[in-house]
């Protein structure tokens, strides 16, 4: 099993305390509009959420795994719910690389692999080095594209 | 890679451009009234600078949007700050669309899209490109498509022959009608694809037949938006024969008057609520003194405005009942007028179904989309012994409606089983039950719920007159029935060649699915589960409807077990594959409904 490339925990916590600010930012609206909300109190659910966030990311980390497997793309993830999901190759619609700014930054990419199903359709490997995402990217549309799907979905 | 039209770069900045402007005046504005550092007025300055960063962003976009055909896939990469690249294998391409807008008809180009199955969005958009260039890609699409299929065609007969000659040395010749291209060579004929039996002749790729680049004329988008090329592809709803059930057609399933008559008395539909909220919230006054006067008799008070608080106690009991049967009422006509003259027939390898009282509704089903098979039946439905069947399909595009739709609305289970038996070939399930811990695990789940219930009576209580919120406790009574209700009806059925999922009190499923269907399966633990030992197995199939009915899951089952039936069922896909790329089985019965099943003279 692979895991993650170790940046990915910034990447997560930055998207944390994104969060935290943005609600941050609704409080003190409230705070100006509505009703009367305590600085402290602003203060202490952003502390808090980042708090959270960043133990959250931190164990995402160590849970996450993938693997290419002789028929499928098997990956393991999940902090409150634990979820192991197969994605066989012959399902595989379409595979994109994806990174955006804080990714970017951090040098990091996602593959992501769509599949035609209603749960779980686009699975996501995200905190991989540019090069190992391209190199997964080719293997997953080698072996797509070398499975049958004559099954008309 | 090409770019596209550079037309594009003017619209695509304007575009943003427009965007931007309007997004750095609301959120001047809004941040200007939250914090006082920020003036509002600054919006004067920050609109302008968001129109040019938007529009130099429009124009960044263009030089950073490429798309290119290599030998195995269509390329498209995009993004300024977050960049997507996407590889699309041309077998699994679906559908390529060209769009014309007055516009784009006027400085001639076109939208092309291109469409996969599932997921409801199209999956590139080239937006846009010259009309030459859209039909150089379409055509070369096309082409690229059927070589791939013509490459896979001969690598399987070659695979089948050096198979028949280890089998059977003496024979000389296979003595299927194969064509001359058996020859190990491959040949760059591009004819082939239209005569393609090999395959599903319901070719997934509409273009393929045509393999002429510079041929428009059949093309679904050349002028109209509607990917209607082919219509046997999709599981649409849109009318195929106007005469009722044709010479070509034969009937497979008739509503009967009783069924009809038991269906609507005996299914809910949640819009006749809606239904009647919406009358209620347009002719509220009225309404309501017509509930007082009904009331009255029973000793309602005389007037809305004038009673003692029994009186008040009886209108409410006798408002609620009248709205019950009212809600019922409407909900029996609904499913009356929606369900009359329910037919389902078979026309080659579709089905083909027709119903409705003031409107007539007729759609079909190809047989091959179909991509599983339920039997849902509702308390009452199982009281009197019946249950409706309905099959799922998989839609791709706008024009296209996955999702469930119903093969036979009502009919006594003893036949629904068979029906569903000689459809799918599923032999009859016997059922394995979660383990215990399940049941124990809904006790604690409806326990919370109960508590938070009485939490929110004693809250009222606090707040308002009302008082006697110590009688809502009543509720935990209903806590081991539900628990035990919902455990009792959970069951899964590990078959040869298909998984069975049973589950649901108030509408319990029992959902059918080949494992040559199933796209992805998860197995699921939430933190409560995992302290129990328990696990879901999700079992994903194809479809482009998300809302309607929830994935085929296996609830709380054993770790080892989800774990078993996980790799089950992607083995059994395989091998499943594998078969069928021999058989060319189509995996669905048509005639399903036939006593016997194989395919003799319908007993009329």
């Amino acid at each position: 099993m692979e895991a993650l490339h170790s940046r990915i925990r910034l990447l997560w916590i930055a998207q944390a305390a994104i969060m935290a600010i943005i609600v941050g930012v609704v409080l003190a609206a409230v705070d100006q509009w509505i009703t009367d909300v305590p600085t402290a109190i602003i203060a202490g659910v952003v502390v808090v959420g980042l708090v959270l966030g960043v133990a959250y990311s931190i164990r995402l980390y160590q849970v996450w795994q993938f693997e290419i497997q002789s028929d499928a793309l098997y990956l393991e993830r999940g902090v409150i719910t634990f979820v192991e999901t197969a994605v066989p190759f012959v399902r595989v619609q379409h595979v994109d690389t994806q990174f955006g700014p804080i990714e970017r930054a951090l040098g990091l990419s996602s593959v992501v692999v769509y599949t035609a199903g209603t749960r779980n359709a686009d699975v996501r490997i995200p905190g991989l080095t540019p090069d190992r995402a391209r190199e997964l990217q080719d293997t997953l549309r080698e072996l797509a594209v070398e499975s049958e799907a004559d099954d008309a979905v | 890679m090409n770019r596209l039209h550079p037309l594009s770069a003017v619209t695509y900045g304007l575009q943003y451009g427009f965007l931007w402007l309007s997004l750095a005046m609301v959120l001047t504005i809004v941040l200007g009234g939250i914090f006082d550092p920020i003036g509002s007025a600054w919006f004067i300055a920050t609109a302008p600078l968001g129109f040019v960063l938007g529009v130099a962003y429009g124009v960044a976009y263009y030089y950073r949007f490429e798309y290119g055909i290599t030998p195995d896939t269509f390329d498209v990469s995009s993004g300024v700050f977050a960049r997507r690249s996407r590889e699309i294998p041309y077998e699994r391409i679906q559908n390529v669309d060209l769009r014309q807008g007055i516009f784009q008809r006027l400085f001639g180009l076109a939208i092309v899209s291109i469409e996969t199955a599932g997921g409801g969005t199209t999956e590139a958009s080239l937006n846009f490109v010259s009309e030459t260039e859209a039909n150089r890609l379409q055509g070369q699409i096309r082409q690229r498509t059927a070589d791939v299929k013509e490459r896979r065609r001969q690598r399987d007969q070659r695979a089948r022959h050096d198979q028949r000659d280890q089998q059977a040395a003496a024979e000389e010749r296979p003595d299927e009608g194969d064509t001359p291209s058996s020859d190990p060579e491959p040949t760059d004929s591009l004819d082939v694809p239209g005569a393609d039996s090999d395959d599903e002749s319901a070719a997934p790729q509409p273009g393929v037949p045509d393999p002429s680049p510079t041929a428009p004329s059949d093309e679904p988008g050349s002028t109209a938006p509607a990917p209607d090329s082919d219509p046997t592809a999709t599981a649409d709803r849109r009318e195929r024969s106007p005469e009722p059930m044709g010479p070509r057609q034969r009937r497979l399933f008739d509503l009967e008057p009783r069924e009809l008559l038991l269906y609507s008395f005996t299914s809910f539909r949640p819009a006749a609520v809606a239904g009647v909220l919406f009358v209620f919230f347009f002719a509220t006054g009225p309404i309501i003194d017509l509930l007082v006067t009904i009331a009255q008799p029973f000793g309602g008070p005389a007037d809305i405005g004038e009673g003692t608080s029994t009186s008040y106690g009886i209108l409410t009991v006798v408002s609620a009942i009248n709205g019950v049967v009212i809600t019922y009422v409407l909900s029996v006509a609904y499913t009356f007028a929606t369900y009359y003259g329910f037919q389902l027939g078979r026309a080659g390898s579709d089905f083909v179904y027709e119903r409705g009282l003031i409107q007539r509704y007729s759609g079909s089903i190809p047989a091959e989309k179909v991509q599983s098979v339920t039997v849902t039946a509702n308390p009452l439905q199982r009281l009197i012994g019946y249950a409706g069947l309905w099959v799922e399909t998989a839609g791709y595009g706008p024009e296209s409606n996955g999702g469930s739709q119903s093969a036979v609305p009502l009919a006594n289970q003893g036949r629904i089983h068979r029906f569903t038996e000689n459809l799918t070939g599923v032999e009859t399930p016997k059922f394995t039950s979660p383990p215990t811990m399940a049941r124990r695990r809904y006790l604690a789940r409806y326990s919370i719920i109960a508590t938070v219930v009485v939490a929110i009576f004693f809250g009222l209580a606090q707040l308002t007159a009302f008082e006697s919120w110590y009688l809502s406790i009543v509720v935990f009574a209903a806590v081991p029935p539900a628990a035990h209700l919902k455990y009792v009806n959970l069951g899964y059925y590990v078959g040869e060649d298909h998984l069975v999922i049973r589950r649901g009190f108030w509408t319990r499923r029992t959902t059918v699915i080949p494992y040559y269907r199933i796209q992805t399966v998860n197995t699921r633990r939430s933190i409560f589960q995992r302290r129990l030992g328990l696990a879901s197995l999700v079992v994903d199939t194809a479809s482009s409807q998300t809302m309607v009915w929830t994935t085929p899951t296996i609830y709380d089952v054993d770790l080892e077990d989800a774990r078993d039936v996980h790799t089950t069922g992607r083995k059994r896909l395989q091998s499943a594959l594998r078969e069928r790329a021999r058989d060319d089985d189509l995996g669905i019965e048509v005639d399903f409904t036939d006593p016997n099943s194989s395919g003799g003279p319908a007993p009329q």
